[in-house]
């Protein structure tokens, strides 16, 4: 569409206001964690600090911090493989089976994704106790799994739809085993699915606050949200090192998601927008 | 596969079913059965009680609050994130400069871990230090410092809005592809008849994009509806139960007073809610897929 030069201008200046009401926090985070203890941050003072420091963040990467970034390390490295490797083959199942109660199937796991987790975690906890499981890596990997699947496969099904039959026919005239035509022509087509289905686990397990709040209880077994909540008592208004441990927590999913946002963004969209 | 393989079929399948079965649907029956019994931290070993800890929920000061704030909470983040969502979409898909970098900023509230995001904006709304009051006073809006999150009145607003600057970007991404789909030539068939923007708008676009804005919409309130981090991170559900919804109700008697029985049964009465959203959610999207031409 071609506008007017001032419809244009007036465009511009709604995009950039867009831009600072979405800018702004960030932009704030990170001056207040580069802000030296000794400069007051309150406005009217300035919204730079003077002479930026990166003592907030030697203060905050303390030991605890290490742990609780270690236990979301594996807690979501495991949460992604075992989700996607799951999620993958039945997501294949889902679109090459042709029994009519796969299709219902399916449906039961579409629906399963809309459940309200605070709805259901309190016989989850029950099963954790009972199992002996609670506070342990386990219970979270199990809780975290379980919440991203339906979502994993229903993402994975989009992109497994869009592959050609005719390649995995192909290959079993020749004599491929089905778990081969599997391994060798299903996993390396659906890589974007794949790719995208990993991005959305990370970023949904890497904030998961109301499973971790709830089964872990001491500070050994704590993931990075639960334990920067902890941190919000602990530190007072010791404003500097809290958003310096906030930027540490999110530089690692901002920058994997900006590596690999086309992915995701096709992956979400695609399901979206078609149904 | 041909149909030879069905085992193959049902092997790669049964460990999803078996974990979304135990995990999944059980605990929905169980947070049932649960409603039914009665535990506290003084008698841990549950004990069935019927309805009457329904009765005790139902009579309480709490409830009826709890579903006014959910009411409050899910319409009020569900229209907000929608209608700016939309606009953001309609803007970054006028050809202006620097679009593709816009768009991915934008994102960035969306990628923000959520507890994270819930203490960026603590700080943003701090009474004192906070950059909100700081600005409003510049700006000549405010006299005195106000405390968002501390007063009954202004707590519910803050947090929507937080929840909107987070939740945005995920409808301007569906939107934006919505709106890229949209045949050209009817928007140049429109113009040549001298249809405005606004009249473009209304009688091309709209008409195009209604069943994704539809399914969106339902979708964004089953998801809003259970919220919890935010909520939880930035008031606990205060004031004086001001934001308490129901997935930080449900928290809080459950595992702040390990009142089991009286959890679940909150935890139910959600179920109720999402299962009336989800049913919706399919009539929609069933009339959205009759309507969609094949191919």
């Amino acid at each position: 569409m071609k506008q007017s030069a001032a419809t244009r201008w007036m465009l511009i200046g709604f995009q950039i206001l867009l831009a600072l009401f979405v800018l702004l926090p960030f932009f704030w985070m990170l001056s207040v964690s580069l802000k030296p203890a000794t400069e007051p941050f309150a406005i009217p003072a300035r919204l730079w600090p003077q002479a930026p420091t990166l003592e907030n963040y030697v203060t905050a990467f303390r030991p605890e911090f290490r742990t609780y970034f270690m236990n979301s390390m594996i807690v979501s490295g495991a949460s992604v493989l075992i989700t996607v490797s799951l999620g993958l083959l039945a997501a294949y199942s889902f679109t090459r089976g042709r029994l009519l109660v796969i299709t219902a199937l399916m449906g039961l796991v579409v629906l399963a994704q809309m459940f309200p987790h605070s709805a259901i975690i309190i016989p989850f906890y029950k099963l954790m106790r009972s199992a002996d499981l609670l506070n342990t890596y386990a219970s979270l990997i199990l809780a975290y799994v379980s919440v991203t699947l339906p979502v994993a496969v229903w993402m994975l099904r989009g992109f497994l739809q869009k592959l050609p039959v005719s390649l995995e026919e192909a290959a079993a005239i020749d004599g491929a085993a089905p778990l081969r035509i599997f391994w060798e022509i299903v996993v390396p087509l659906a890589r974007p699915g794949i790719i995208a289905t990993a991005v959305y686990v990370l970023i949904v397990t890497w904030q998961e606050f109301l499973f971790a709040l709830s089964f872990t209880s001491t500070k050994e077994m704590r993931t990075l949200p639960v334990g920067l909540n902890d941190f919000i008592g602990q530190y007072g208004i010791r404003y500097g090192e809290l958003m310096a441990s906030s930027v540490m927590v999110s530089v690692p999913v901002i920058a994997v998601f900006f590596f690999l946002q086309r992915y995701f963004v096709a992956g979400l969209t695609a399901g979206a927008v078609k149904g | 596969m041909t149909s030879s393989d069905q085992r193959l079929v049902w092997a790669f399948l049964a460990p999803t079913l078996l974990l979304l079965g135990v995990f999944l649907y059980y605990p929905m029956i169980g947070t049932v059965i649960e409603s039914f019994y009665d535990t506290s931290f003084i008698s841990p070993e549950p004990r069935f009680v019927g309805w009457s800890v329904y009765e005790k929920v139902l009579s309480s000061r709490a409830f009826p609050e709890v579903v006014w704030n959910s009411i409050m909470w899910t319409l009020g983040v569900v229209l907000l994130q929608n209608l700016l969502g939309f606009f953001t979409a309609m803007l970054l898909n006028q050809g202006l400069p620097a679009q593709g970098m816009t768009r991915a900023l934008v994102l960035l509230p969306f990628v923000l871990p959520g507890v994270v995001t819930a203490i960026l904006w603590r700080f943003m709304y701090d009474p004192q230090l906070g950059l909100i009051n700081s600005i409003l006073i510049r700006l000549g809006v405010l006299q005195e410092n106000a405390a968002w999150l501390a007063s009954s009145d202004t707590a519910m607003a803050a947090v929507i809005f937080v929840a909107v600057w987070k939740g945005f970007p995920f409808s301007m991404l569906i939107y934006l592809a919505a709106l890229q789909n949209v045949d050209k030539s009817q928007l140049e068939a429109a113009t040549l008849d001298g249809a405005g923007p606004v009249r473009r708008l209304i009688d091309v676009t709209l008409p195009a994009i209604k069943d994704v804005i539809l399914v969106n919409i339902v979708l964004t309130l089953i998801l809003t509806f259970n919220y919890f981090d935010i909520v939880w991170v930035m008031t606990r559900g205060g004031p004086q139960n001001a934001t308490h919804i129901f997935p930080t109700k449900i928290f809080e008697t459950g595992f702040g007073q390990f009142r089991f029985g009286e959890a679940a049964t909150y935890g139910v009465f959600s179920i109720l809610v999402l299962a009336v959203l989800v049913a919706i959610y399919i009539i929609v999207q069933r009339s959205a897929a009759a309507r969609r031409p094949v191919g």
